[in-house]
């Protein structure tokens, strides 16, 4: 490794873990952006946010190394579209679905900070 | 023409997390002069004392989106020859040949990994100078 791919690497370790501390607030967020939008289905301002920020979790969980996290982002996305894409909004399977897709999402974010609070807590012994 | 390094990139994305990532990769790894931005309204503050060799631009922005960040960018003297790469966590059946009419080099997926990025950023714009030497020759 030559010294760049050393600093580099160091610092991805730092922002990986700075992601990875902060998901459960990224999930949380989505969570209360979903409340809003099942509370006015016709906003759909409420659901763009949502939509992208979900899009957002997916692209950036893989590129901190948090594969199942940006799997059940995509998974999220995907259930959301159909939400979407039923006339009716919030139908219920559809909306069973989605509800069952962010539950897997806070799962693996969770433990995704867990992992890395406890790789934080090696760091600081070491 | 082919001794022509790249040196400056312009790169707009609305994700911090992910703008700090790759503005790292490309300083450290790639040792390039990067203006990193959250916008098109930014990018267009930054572009002309920039001067860009390049463009990277993320497709899905919540105000305005990539390719219309590229068609504004390329509106300024700055900017209107610069290649352009776009990133994106989803790229549809249909998308990339209508990005490569807008005179995008390539796309970059989301997810990456952010050790190879800067790596794969050159190879790109090589492959244009090569093309285009070729296209002179």
């Amino acid at each position: 490794m030559t010294t760049s791919d050393d600093e580099f690497s160091r610092e991805l370790t730092r922002l990986t873990t700075a992601f990875a501390a902060q998901l459960p607030q990224q999930v949380q967020s989505l969570e209360d952006d979903l409340a809003a939008w099942l509370s006015a289905p016709r906003e759909t301002a409420l659901f763009d946010t949502l939509g992208h920020k979900v899009h957002q979790l997916k692209g950036a969980g893989g590129t901190f190394g948090c594969s199942t996290v940006s799997e059940a982002a995509q998974v999220l996305e995907q259930r959301l579209a159909a939400l979407e894409a039923d006339a009716t909004g919030a139908a219920g399977s559809d909306l069973d679905e989605v509800e069952a897709a962010m539950q897997v999402l806070r799962r693996e974010a969770n433990r995704m900070y867990r992992s890395a609070a406890q790789r934080g807590k090696a760091g600081t012994q070491s | 023409m082919t001794d022509a390094t790249l040196s400056r990139i312009l790169y707009v994305e609305d994700d911090a997390d992910i703008r700090e990532v790759v503005r790292m990769s490309l300083q450290t790894l790639g040792k390039f002069e990067v203006a990193a931005c959250d916008s098109c309204a930014a990018a267009l503050e930054l572009v002309d004392e920039f001067n860009p060799e390049l463009l990277l631009l993320d497709v899905m922005m919540p105000d305005v989106d990539g390719p219309t960040t590229l068609r504004k960018l390329r509106e300024r003297a700055s900017a209107v020859g610069a290649p352009a790469i776009f990133i994106t966590a989803k790229v549809q059946a249909g998308d990339m040949a209508r990005y490569r009419n807008m005179g995008v080099l390539d796309v970059i997926v989301k997810p990456f990994d952010p050790m190879l990025l800067s790596s794969r950023v050159e190879q790109i714009w090589r492959g244009n100078r090569s093309k285009s030497n070729d296209d002179v020759g």
